[in-house]
């Protein structure tokens, strides 16, 4: 049995896809959703095999979804657009496998015979964007999309991923080592990083270093990191 | 008696002479006011040997001379002001006065008097504004008959013994003051006839330069072809009465008028080497026929003598010629080169102007045919999917879909650069609207708010559609939330149309993208629109942007009312 998430923000598009796949006993559809944000959250809860990717989207694109997700949470991915010449030659490049919509019957027969012999997820780095611009975050049951610029510093705990800005602190679903990897945002504790732009100013303790924000915010800094971080500034 | 014909006789000699001058350009200077110092040099070296003359062909009479010495001085005076006529009138004078007799200083102080007040006149004339006046023969006869008078006085009084003076006075008088008054006044009237020519001719002049502008204007908006050169060719033919008038581009005749026309056709490459050069160097071509032979190229029993060749320029560059040409029997008219020169000017002028003008034309055309050809393909290939998807499930419904779908796409095609009505681009705009309310369902709500009065309004087709295809778009369609869409139009003033499409997006980021003509794809439809508008109707309408960050775009376009119903 292999799993699937569909994700499309046109509900039709979504509808006509599942209905298509209901001839293919061994795909099972386990959520659908029709935003990159609520796609994210799903990819972690569920760990499909596969998802049926729409690129072009709200907010966030398919294409940086998948540079949003931990690859090693990464399922196969099967993208679909209608028109969009520029990753249609991306795709080809890679050999990544696409849909074009409409969808035909005998494409789609294609790529669910290709899949059935191998489940391996592509290494999608090659085509998703290297750095975000924003990230996909909630609070409450609100969607928000920060843009990464505007992130003072991020921290985690037991109750997840929490990203603070100068207005606000709100959650999200990517993991400290994606946001260090794909943003700005540079590690100053195990569990924080920061935005080296948000820095007022840092003091010194024999623990290591507190961190003060341009919004006042207080973040610590371990003995371990505080050495990058004050090079980054040219303190010895 | 006697001594009125014999001075009668020497002035006639003097206005032969005179007659004669007049023929030649020189003639032209007393015609004007002399102003500057080589003209006063010249009035006082012809006027100065007028009374010397004067005084040597006069008629010796009781050891004095009666003479007509005073035309040159009143002359002088007249033309070139108090001092060229003291001047003129002193030469004249110490000249009389070597050549002795009893009146010899009488004579010497009266003509110096002479030109002395005749130049006062003349100041007095030219500073109280009453300049024609100068030329009046009536007003120089009295000059003239009053000086004589004052030189009359002078001998009485001066010359000695005074009863020889009042003998000669008497004898001299008479003839002496009507003679001088009547060549004088003549000389002007000649002066006078010459200058009145000279502004008729310039003014004919002038009035046929303005012919030919007027009568040629726009008829090079159709192109710079055979067509229009022969239209303008005929035009500068007739006004200028010259043999014939040939125009040709840069390498073949497009129009040729006149005499010589069964061998010169129009069509054929250029073979004159004249106007292969007057294009080569950017320069006027002339062959009068006399000082550089002009012969026919193409054929020897060719009438024509003479041949004007002026380059056309389309701003630097050399586009092509027009040729004047004179018979060989006819002299080619001063007046026609110089013409000729100003017609080369003018349409060179025009073509510049028409080349702008297509320029900007097709630019605009081409702009909308891009904004129409503009189907923007994912909108088109996501219909479709919506279409496949519902065909099972809503036969009905997909067949509608399909039937819009149809009627945005004729539109699009149509390509309509004409003027359409406010209800016709609501149609194309419920047929979009249908497609993409289908596609997002309850992530879309579009209101309408148009009162039907408004429907019969015109506007520039494809003026709204693409604002709110722009909504769409680059707005609501990137929310997470739902969108909405609002478009209202009404009547400012009673002159003005204003649509308003206003999204809840608020993602309209470049702010100065009207302005700047900045070509960003999301801004390409928007920027269109607005500069065709502006093109149409000036600046005064087009589309403005409000936006408030995440809240919402507001899109307004105003279009004249007055201007749209025609």
């Amino acid at each position: 049995m292999i799993t699937c998430i569909l994700v499309d923000d046109e509900p039709l598009a979504r509808e006509e896809l599942a209905s298509m796949l209901t001839a293919y006993q061994d795909i099972q559809i386990i959520a659908q959703c029709g935003n990159a944000i609520e796609a994210i959250q799903l990819i972690i809860k569920h760990k499909p095999d596969l998802i049926f990717l729409d690129i072009q989207m709200p907010k966030i694109s398919g294409m940086e979804l998948i540079g949003m997700l931990d690859p090693e949470q990464m399922p196969k991915v099967i993208f679909i657009t209608a028109f969009d010449e520029f990753a249609i030659k991306a795709f080809d490049n890679h050999a990544f496998d696409y849909l074009l919509k409409p969808i035909e019957e005998s494409r789609l027969q294609q790529s669910i015979a290709r899949l059935r012999k191998d489940l391996t997820p592509q290494a999608v780095h090659s085509i998703a964007p290297t750095q975000l611009n924003h990230l996909p975050c909630y609070t409450g049951n609100k969607l928000k999309v920060i843009l990464v610029d505007e992130v003072e510093f991020v921290c985690s705990d037991v109750g997840g991923i929490h990203v603070t800005t100068a207005k606000e602190t709100v959650h999200t679903q990517m993991t400290l080592k994606m946001l260090e990897e794909k943003t700005g945002l540079v590690r100053c504790h195990r569990q924080y990083l920061i935005t080296p732009k948000a820095i007022a100013e840092i003091e010194l303790l024999d623990s290591g270093a507190e961190v003060t924000t341009h919004s006042g915010a207080k973040v610590p800094v371990s003995r371990r990191y505080l050495k990058t971080l004050k090079q980054l500034f040219g303190f010895q | 008696m006697a001594l009125i014909l014999l001075l009668t006789q020497q002035m006639c000699l003097y206005l032969v002479i005179v007659y004669l001058f007049s023929k030649t350009p020189l003639f032209k200077l007393f015609a004007e006011t002399a102003s500057r110092l080589p003209h006063k040099v010249f009035i006082y070296l012809v006027f100065s040997s007028f009374c010397i003359m004067a005084t040597y062909f006069g008629e010796q009479t009781n050891d004095a001379i009666a003479n007509t010495r005073a035309m040159g001085a009143v002359l002088g005076g007249l033309l070139g002001g108090p001092v060229t006529g003291f001047l003129v009138g002193l030469t004249g004078g110490l000249h009389r006065y070597s050549l002795g007799g009893f009146t010899d200083l009488a004579c010497a102080i009266s003509t110096t008097l002479e030109g002395l007040s005749a130049g006062l006149f003349s100041y007095y004339l030219r500073s109280s504004g009453r300049y024609e006046k100068i030329y009046d023969p009536l007003i120089v006869f009295g000059l003239t008959f009053v000086v004589e008078l004052m030189q009359m006085t002078t001998i009485l009084i001066v010359a000695k013994p005074w009863e020889d003076s009042l003998v000669l006075v008497k004898e001299i008088a008479p003839s002496m003051l009507l003679v001088n008054s009547i060549g004088t006044a003549l000389f002007m009237s000649m002066i006078r006839d010459q200058k009145t020519m000279a502004d008729k001719l310039s003014s004919a002049f002038s009035a046929k330069a303005l012919k030919i502008a007027e009568r040629s204007v726009g008829i090079l908006s159709q192109g710079f072809d055979q067509k229009s050169s022969a239209t303008i060719a005929q035009i500068v033919l007739e006004e200028t009465n010259v043999g014939a008038v040939a125009i040709t581009d840069r390498n073949r005749l497009l129009a040729f008028i006149g005499l010589g026309a069964d061998h010169h056709l129009p069509g054929t490459p250029i073979s004159s080497n004249m106007t292969e050069a007057a294009i080569r160097e950017n320069k006027v071509m002339f062959a009068d026929g006399v000082e550089s032979a002009y012969a026919c190229s193409l054929s020897p029993q060719c009438k024509l003598g003479s041949c004007l060749v002026i380059p056309l320029r389309n701003d630097t560059e050399v586009i092509g010629t027009i040729k004047l040409y004179e018979a060989k029997n006819k002299l080619f008219l001063n007046i026609n080169k110089t013409l000729g020169e100003g017609i080369g000017r003018l349409l060179s002028n025009q073509i510049l102007h028409n080349r702008v003008t297509q320029q900007q034309n097709l630019l605009t055309q081409t702009e909308l045919k891009l904004l129409q050809a503009q189907v923007n393909p994912h909108f088109l290939f996501n219909a479709l999917n919506t279409i496949s998807a519902i065909i099972k499930r809503d036969p009905d419904q997909s067949k509608q879909l399909l039937q819009q779908l149809s009627q945005f796409l004729r539109i699009n095609l149509k390509r309509t650069t004409s003027l359409i009505s406010l209800g016709d681009e609501l149609e194309h705009i419920n047929s979009y609207l249908a497609i993409e309310k289908a596609r997002f369902i309850d992530s879309l709500h579009i209101e309408i708010n148009i009162s039907p009065e408004l429907y019969e309004l015109k506007m520039p087709a494809f003026t709204l559609q693409p604002i709110i295809e722009n909504a769409v778009k680059h707005g609501t369609s990137q929310m997470l939330e739902t969108g909405k869409i609002r478009i209202e139009a009404q009547l400012i003033e009673n002159d003005t149309l204003e649509m308003i499409v206003e999204d809840n997006a608020g993602l309209y980021h470049n702010s100065g993208l009207v302005e700047n003509g900045s070509m960003k794809s999301e801004g390409l439809g928007m920027n269109l629109v607005h500069k065709r508008i502006q093109n149409i109707f000036g600046s005064k309408f087009g589309v403005t942007v409000d936006c408030c960050t995440d809240q919402y775009t507001r899109v307004i376009i105003r279009i004249p009312v007055a201007g749209v119903t025609e």
